[in-house]
């Protein structure tokens, strides 16, 4: 039995004791209620702040059951919105629309390919976003509402949705190859309402105070049971990933590459790529030559290169670019997407 | 176990471990005593949960398969439902409430692109009904829940609940598949399941505030993902007595589409030139800012408040045009043609697929059993109190609801004194008090004469109407006054084919009025009457759908000679009025038109 089926299975053992801690809870906070007014919980006032935090993501996709849309979330005062790293983003300009219904264009600042998140940004718009240094964990048991723009309910300034659960279980998403599909693997917040749904992932969590306590995640589904999960990835997890890219550590300008004499070019290492058609033609190897070092190295056709040397690589261009400036003698690390796994591969030349 | 149960447990639990851990033990003491402020919350929602359960209903095919659900909104026994909960048993059915009894039911009207059935359960006068909500009050954050059939579960009739937030208001869903358009409606993470459809979604009040219905699928199969939605309570409301009328039902058009322009504004791209809103002045390019009681900012929104009316409602509207703002009305032209309803009624006639089966996973099917047929159909021959109150015709889903509003409307008359011996040659006799004229009307069954000052014309008591109406003739007035005479003489179905429509508002007065339709040898009559009194206070006479209508506004109901009769008489042309008359004398001339037979 995978840990998903275990996550599942403990709450249903442990749902007796799941009900006496909500209906404990309540009580606090009720008793909470009556005694001083001013801290009744008002479920409209939260959900209505924080669904201005929740914006509607849209970019690429569209064929084949991906979906050209999702949820991001604004998370501070200056443009930067978290949302779920995936196909949607595989464009120029990722196109942001606000609760109060204004369109803005947004770059990718930076990803992280572990726990599947990006970090956009959109050029001043007075943007007022969740405040990440409160530090928000959440406890297995706790209520929490979800803001996401599941199915595209939502266009212009319409609201974003908002669904009200209790995290179940807090639980490794370690899977077993090809049973779930996900390349992220830590923990999440198991959820008893089915927020994971299309559009729904870099969706907010968020407690009864409208503190941010997760990020929805990607839609997964047990290939056997059929079962789709609904979590999402704990506050902590998110915030560390938040800082990495934010600063630097994952990206660079490329205008700021400077290349060297005798760089490395794809054709020496011994691979090639994908013709490049698109405006950001993702970096799959299409061959990789018999008896050349990237052979050696261990990379296969259908690679996708995601980060060479830590650093993003968000197309075909920016892969040559970025290896451009590498001396032809340095060896070098990069992070490839090889189904539904993230490999690590050192390329020495 | 329900939550009483789970805090003695609770209680019992604590206080053995409590005294295994004396340290802790005077605080833990304080935890499991609920604070009363929960109890009472508790208390109140299962009372509003109990009171829900009992308007709400379940509905099952006459062989008592099927299912899907409804809700009780009267005590004689209408039921709100879906379209297509209704649609795959034809006119009748069985709805079962908590009491435990099964009801047989009838269809009255049927709403195809609205989602939207009334259906009426015979057998009591007493049914539980359901406390009608504000769903304009819906605010996303509140709890909700739902009461229903999921998976056709009720078979002791006892409705499950669901329970969850509103997601989402103001909802506008894409007609699917179909041509079923859910507008305006309520999102809920409350489960949605096959077998809701039709079913209340309540307030934690207990109020009524949508009909459930529909819920995004996607891949994940028909189940519910998080996502229901509900037809506002407001928009069933405002279709209720059309409904009522036992027609197929149409929603509506403005005559004219909308767009967002580079600015974000909400203008006007196309509008046809015979539309009612041409007429109140609405042109291409011009800002569209309010539509009903809500502010229009997107598409969307103007779509969404659209489909919560139904056609020929008259709705107030706010443009921007070169000159300025202008608030006006706009009268809702049909969606579709009749033949085009007929079309979609056709395609979910009940032969189109099974509704859902009472239990999925079990094949087994009672082979025909020609005793049991035969048992079936003596109790059906001898229970049948629906007999009556089912009547075929073309149009209608039940044109038996159709004869009986207006039975209901007519009878309403006998309270405004006896009519119906007079002779048909009166002589009205009134005033212009603005322009000081004097006003004559005498109608007879030869002529129709009118004089206002010293203008006089005549016209044929019963045709060549249309002509006066297209020139805004001020002899509109003696039109609608014929109008005014027969219905009260003789009676709409032997004025011409008579249908009454449903409730709609009038321009300038609160609150729904029954509207019945005549047609008339080459024009068409809709008179409006006074659901509480059966008063007509509006009365309007169409030429065709190109020109506006006449209008007669009757105000200020006095007796004359122990006859209602109107005091003051109002003459519109497309809501300008042309004069006021107050009425002095009515006077029934016996000999000249021969007394009625």
């Amino acid at each position: 039995m995978n840990s998903f089926h275990q996550a599942i299975g403990s709450v249903f053992q442990g749902s007796t004791y799941l009900l006496l801690f909500v209906f404990a809870s309540n009580c606090i906070r009720a008793s909470d209620q009556a005694r001083d007014p001013s801290t009744v919980i008002n479920n409209e006032a939260v959900i209505a702040t924080s669904q201005e935090k929740v914006v509607k993501l849209y970019g690429a996709g569209g064929v084949k059951g991906l979906e050209s849309y999702q949820s991001g979330i604004i998370i501070d005062n200056s443009g930067h919105i978290l949302t779920s790293w995936s196909t949607v983003l595989d464009v120029n300009k990722v196109r942001v629309v606000t609760f109060d219904g204004r369109r803005l264009d947004a770059t990718v600042v930076g990803m992280d390919p572990q726990n599947e998140l990006a970090v956009l940004k959109v050029d001043d718009a007075g943007l007022v976003g969740f405040d990440l240094t409160i530090a928000s964990a959440a406890t297995t048991g706790q209520r929490v509402f979800a803001i996401s723009n599941l199915f595209g309910i939502a266009a212009g300034n319409e609201s974003c949705s908002a669904q009200k659960g209790v995290i179940m279980a807090t639980t490794p998403l370690t899977t077993r190859r090809g049973k779930i599909k996900s390349l992220y693997q830590g923990r999440v917040y198991v959820l008893d309402v089915m927020t994971n749904n299309p559009g729904a992932s870099g969706g907010a969590l968020v407690d009864l105070k409208g503190h941010l306590v997760g990020m929805i995640g990607k839609e997964i589904r047990d290939e056997q049971a059929g079962i789709w999960l609904n979590y999402a990835l704990p506050m902590d997890v998110v915030k560390a990933s938040v800082d990495r890219i934010l600063s630097g550590t994952t990206s660079v300008q490329e205008s700021s590459l400077k290349a060297v004499a005798q760089p490395h070019r794809p054709s020496d290492i011994g691979i090639t790529l994908i013709p490049d058609v698109l405006a950001k033609t993702p970096p799959f190897v299409d061959q990789v030559r018999e008896g050349s070092a990237a052979l050696r190295c261990g990379l296969q056709t259908n690679d996708l290169i995601l980060l060479l040397n830590d650093q993003r690589v968000d197309s075909r261009k920016s892969l040559e670019k970025m290896l451009s400036t590498i001396n032809r003698a340095d060896s070098f690390y990069l992070l490839v997407q090889r189904g539904q796994e993230l490999i690590r591969i050192h390329v020495r030349p | 176990m329900n939550r009483a149960d789970v805090s003695w447990i609770f209680l019992g639990m604590v206080s053995a471990w409590t005294s295994l851990n004396p340290s802790l033990l005077a605080q833990e003491r304080e935890a499991p005593t609920p604070s009363p402020v929960v109890l009472a919350a508790q208390q109140q929602r299962i009372e509003s949960m109990r009171k829900a359960s009992r308007a709400t209903v379940a509905v099952y095919g006459t062989d008592g398969q099927g299912g899907g659900s409804g809700v009780c909104i009267s005590a004689d026994g209408y039921v709100l439902t879906n379209f297509h909960v209704s649609s795959p048993f034809g006119h009748r059915m069985r709805c079962g409430l908590n009491d435990g009894k099964m009801y047989e039911s009838v269809v009255a009207g049927i709403d195809p692109t609205g989602d939207l059935a009334v259906l009426k359960m015979v057998g009591r006068d007493d049914f539980p009904v359901a406390e009608i909500g504000n769903s304009d009050e819906v605010r996303i954050g509140q709890w909700c829940f739902a009461a229903g059939n999921p998976f056709v579960l009720a078979t002791n009739l006892q409705p499950t609940i669901t329970y969850g937030l509103i997601s989402g208001v103001r909802r506008y869903q894409y007609p699917s598949g179909t041509i079923l358009e859910y507008s305006d409606c309520i999102q809920t993470d409350a489960a949605i399941n096959p077998g809701n459809s039709g079913g209340p979604l309540f307030n934690m009040r207990g109020e009524l505030i949508g009909i459930n219905g529909r819920c995004s699928f996607e891949k994940r199969g028909r189940v519910n993902v998080g996502v229901g939605y509900a037809i506002s309570i407001k928009q069933a409301m405002n279709f209720l007595w059309q409904l009522k009328s036992g027609r197929v039902v149409d929603h509506a058009t403005l005559g004219f589409t909308v767009a967002t322009d580079t600015n974000g504004k909400v203008t006007v791209s196309n509008i046809l030139e015979s539309s009612d809103a041409f007429r109140r002045g609405i042109h291409y390019g011009d800002e569209i800012l309010k539509l009903g009681d809500r502010e229009i900012s997107t598409t969307n929104q103007l779509k969404n408040i659209l489909g919560i009316y139904p056609d020929q409602w008259r709705i107030p509207i706010r443009y921007r045009n070169d000159d300025g703002i202008v608030d006006t009305f706009v009268r809702l032209q049909n969606l579709h043609l009749p033949s085009e309803l007929e079309e979609i009624i056709k395609g979910e006639s009940p032969q189109k697929g099974p509704p859902p089966q009472r239990k999925p996973g079990n094949p087994e099917i009672p082979p025909p059993d020609e005793k049991a047929e035969s048992l079936k159909q003596n109790k059906v021959a001898k229970t049948d109190a629906l007999a009556d109150l089912y009547v075929e015709k073309r149009g209608y889903s039940n044109y038996y609801f159709n004869r009986f509003e207006l039975d209901r409307i007519l009878s309403l008359r006998s309270n405004q004194g006896n009519w119906t011996e007079s002779s048909e040659s009166w002589k009205i006799s009134g005033e212009v008090p603005r322009e000081n004229l004097t006003v004559e009307i005498m109608l007879s069954d030869t002529t129709l004469a009118f004089r206002m000052g010293d203008k006089s014309e005549t016209v044929h008591p019963r045709q060549g109407w249309p002509q006066w109406i297209k020139q805004r003739s001020s002899i509109g007035l003696a039109m609608g006054m014929r109008i005014w005479q027969e219905w009260n003489r003789r009676g709409p179905r032997l004025m011409g084919d008579a249908i009454y429509l449903g409730r709609n508002p009038i321009v300038g007065r609160e609150g729904l009025y029954d509207v019945t339709r005549v047609t008339v040898s080459d024009f068409d009559v809709l008179v409006y009457t006074s659901p509480d009194t059966g008063l007509i206070e509006v009365i309007e006479i169409f030429s065709d759908n190109q020109t506006d209508p006449v209008e007669l506004y009757f105000d200020k109901y006095e007796p004359i000679d122990g006859r209602a009769s109107p005091k003051w008489i109002r003459l519109v042309y497309g809501l300008e009025t042309q004069f006021l008359v107050s009425i002095n004398s009515i006077q029934i001339q016996d000999g000249q038109g021969g007394k009625d037979l």
